[in-house]
């Protein structure tokens, strides 16, 4: 393909069609950043579903502008007929497969997040071992807070590959579970009742949803675990630190012993 | 009952809560958003709490004769249940009906009592066949001891044990009760929503459609639907609000001060452990000084009844678990 041949895919561009190019892009660059700065705020003053749906709002408004921009700029620029797009299409995935794979990848995955949802802003996930609160989903990647403040970014490629652990599935319920290692000794249904009464008694329970506990004999005990949902995912660590606190102290009352872990114990059974 | 008379003592699956008009949805709708974009002034969120107008007293009778008509006693059920939505009044409509019938009023159990979950010393104490229980809500505590006392007596009440009687049992705390508690209750009653005529009964004079606007932005609540209309009469005054500080541990506090129909500030401690005392103090000095929760005269912090529909609201945009009314 001669440079001519490849200049004739082109348009030609006067200073009308670039005057344009750049309007397109400013008020597309323009609501998207409106959208990222207004929603999280407008969210912050909602709760539940309301304040995750106004978050889900940011990445589909993203695609939904890139999606406008790119039908509107490219037929400024090349001539579109089936013949040029497929030549400019193949020529950049000729670039992007040797180049920018990784990188196109992400963006391509982030379309695809926003389609599939397998995590959405205020979704607790856990991607690699990573466990926190979607606050951002970028067009590379989604940004996420750890309940240690700490931010991480993961490249959206990792949803090709790897399990996505989403604990509340863009809904308000997130099951919290607490562990209780008891000494053998004990009446396993009073304790099991009395840890529903505890989490039927935090303030933190959403009533609305069921309240488990489970129970494990061990060879050093007893393991007992309390599974219910906090009114609103946030809440998850005083939940089960309120749990965990009345919980204790309700035990200690019934009487019951806790378990003395030997040291070859201590490492946790794997989860059931 | 006499035809003039609106009071409506029914079964509570019949109660049917007003329905707005249309320009009051519009205006609710307005005024949230405006609050949700903080367009709303807080300039008066901070009203003088002893500036609100007391709301009208109504008159007990008709609402005696109203339980009279359904409550026959030929055959009673050995227990029924009155729920009652805060503030309407229920519980002053039913010790006046006890005292007609001659129904003796209970004492709540002791703190001991409650908490060794043992319901034989209390009912021993009563000594009576004909009993009304009107304090249902605030006499145990949302701890894991109570709960145990609240599960022997409920069964106790159902299968007759301990004579026949009436319970007046909060909305907010029946409704916590259906889950903590999963048999439904039977025979439960409540008063019909209040209704226009119902208002024009209890002393206000004003068109039918200011009235439906009042007793559906009441929630068909008279008591609130007086408190509300007080308000309206005096146009230097405005409802209270919710302070802008309100946040998740405000929400605790409401609600455990719904659900146990108002609690003293050590108990408020007792439910809500794992807030510091001066942080309780600092959210129950904030919402007084808002007029959103008062301390009556046996120290007892109460929801305002001028507040209390914006309590609601706040407490359902939390997600918390409202009552049915």
């Amino acid at each position: 393909m001669d440079t001519e041949k490849i200049l004739g895919l082109f348009r030609e561009i006067t200073s009308g069609v670039l005057i344009e190019i750049a309007l397109v892009f400013a008020v597309a660059t323009a609501i998207v950043l409106a959208s990222q700065k207004v929603l999280p705020w407008f969210a912050d003053h909602l709760h539940g579903k309301q304040r995750l749906f106004a978050l889900a709002m940011i990445p589909t408004i993203r695609v939904i502008v890139f999606i406008i921009g790119f039908v509107w700029i490219v037929p400024l620029v090349i001539e579109p007929t089936m013949q040029n797009m497929v030549a400019i299409l193949g020529a950049a995935g000729l670039a992007i497969g040797f180049a920018l794979k990784d990188y196109v990848s992400s963006l391509i995955a982030g379309i695809v997040a926003v389609y599939e949802l397998p995590y959405r802003p205020g979704d607790w996930i856990e991607v690699e071992g990573t466990y926190g609160e979607v606050k951002h989903i970028g067009m590379r990647a989604v940004e996420i807070v750890t309940p240690d403040d700490t931010v991480v970014f993961i490249p959206h490629l990792k949803l090709w590959s790897n399990l996505i652990h989403n604990a509340n599935n863009g809904g308000p319920s997130l099951m919290c579970v607490v562990d209780f290692y008891l000494h053998p000794e004990h009446d396993a249904h009073r304790v099991k009742h009395l840890l529903e009464d505890v989490a039927l008694t935090s303030p933190y329970v959403q009533l609305a949803k069921p309240i488990v506990v489970v129970a494990k004999e061990e060879p050093w005990g007893t393991h007992y675990r309390l599974k219910a949902y906090p009114i609103d995912p946030r809440q998850q660590f005083q939940f089960m630190t309120d749990l965990t606190a009345r919980g204790k102290n309700c035990l200690r009352q019934l009487p019951v012993n806790f378990a003395q872990l030997s040291p070859e114990h201590v490492v946790q059974a794997s989860p059931y | 009952m006499t035809k003039s008379n609106h009071w409506q003592l029914i079964p509570m699956e019949q109660f049917e809560r007003p329905s707005a008009p249309a320009s009051t949805v519009i205006q609710q709708t307005w005024s949230h958003l405006r609050k949700l974009l903080g367009a709303d002034s807080d300039d008066d969120a901070v009203p003088d709490e002893q500036d609100f107008p007391s709301y009208s007293e109504f008159a007990l009778e008709p609402a005696v004769a109203a339980v009279n008509a359904v409550f026959n006693e030929e055959d009673a059920p050995s227990v029924r249940f009155v729920i009652s939505p805060p503030f309407s009044g229920c519980g002053a409509i039913m010790r006046k009906w006890a005292e007609q019938q001659g129904y003796t009023q209970l004492t709540p159990p002791s703190i001991e009592q409650l908490e060794q979950a043992d319901t034989d010393p209390w009912w021993q104490q009563q000594q009576c066949d004909t009993w009304l229980l009107d304090e249902f809500s605030s006499f145990w505590l949302r701890t894991t001891a109570h709960m145990q006392f609240i599960r022997a007596l409920l069964p106790r009440l159902l299968r007759g044990e301990i004579g026949c009687g009436v319970v007046v049992i909060d909305s907010w705390t029946y409704a916590f009760l259906q889950r903590a508690w999963p048999l439904s209750l039977p025979h439960c009653y409540c008063f019909a929503a209040a209704s226009p005529e119902l208002l024009r009964q209890s002393g206000i004079v004003a068109s039918d459609k200011r009235l439906r606007k009042v007793t559906a932005r009441a929630r068909g609540n008279l008591g609130v639907a007086l408190a509300h209309w007080a308000v309206e009469q005096n146009p230097e005054r405005s409802l209270p609000r919710l302070p802008g500080e309100a946040d998740d541990a405000t929400a605790f506090i409401l609600y455990s001060l719904l659900l146990h129909h108002g609690l003293r500030g050590e108990y408020l401690q007792q439910v809500l452990p794992m807030l510091a005392p001066a942080q309780l103090d600092v959210q129950l000095l904030r919402l007084q000084q808002n007029a959103v929760v008062e301390l009556d005269d046996e120290k007892i912090w109460r929801v305002t009844v001028y507040a209390y529909i914006e309590v609601r609201e706040f407490l359902a945009a939390r997600g918390f678990w409202l009552d049915g009314f």
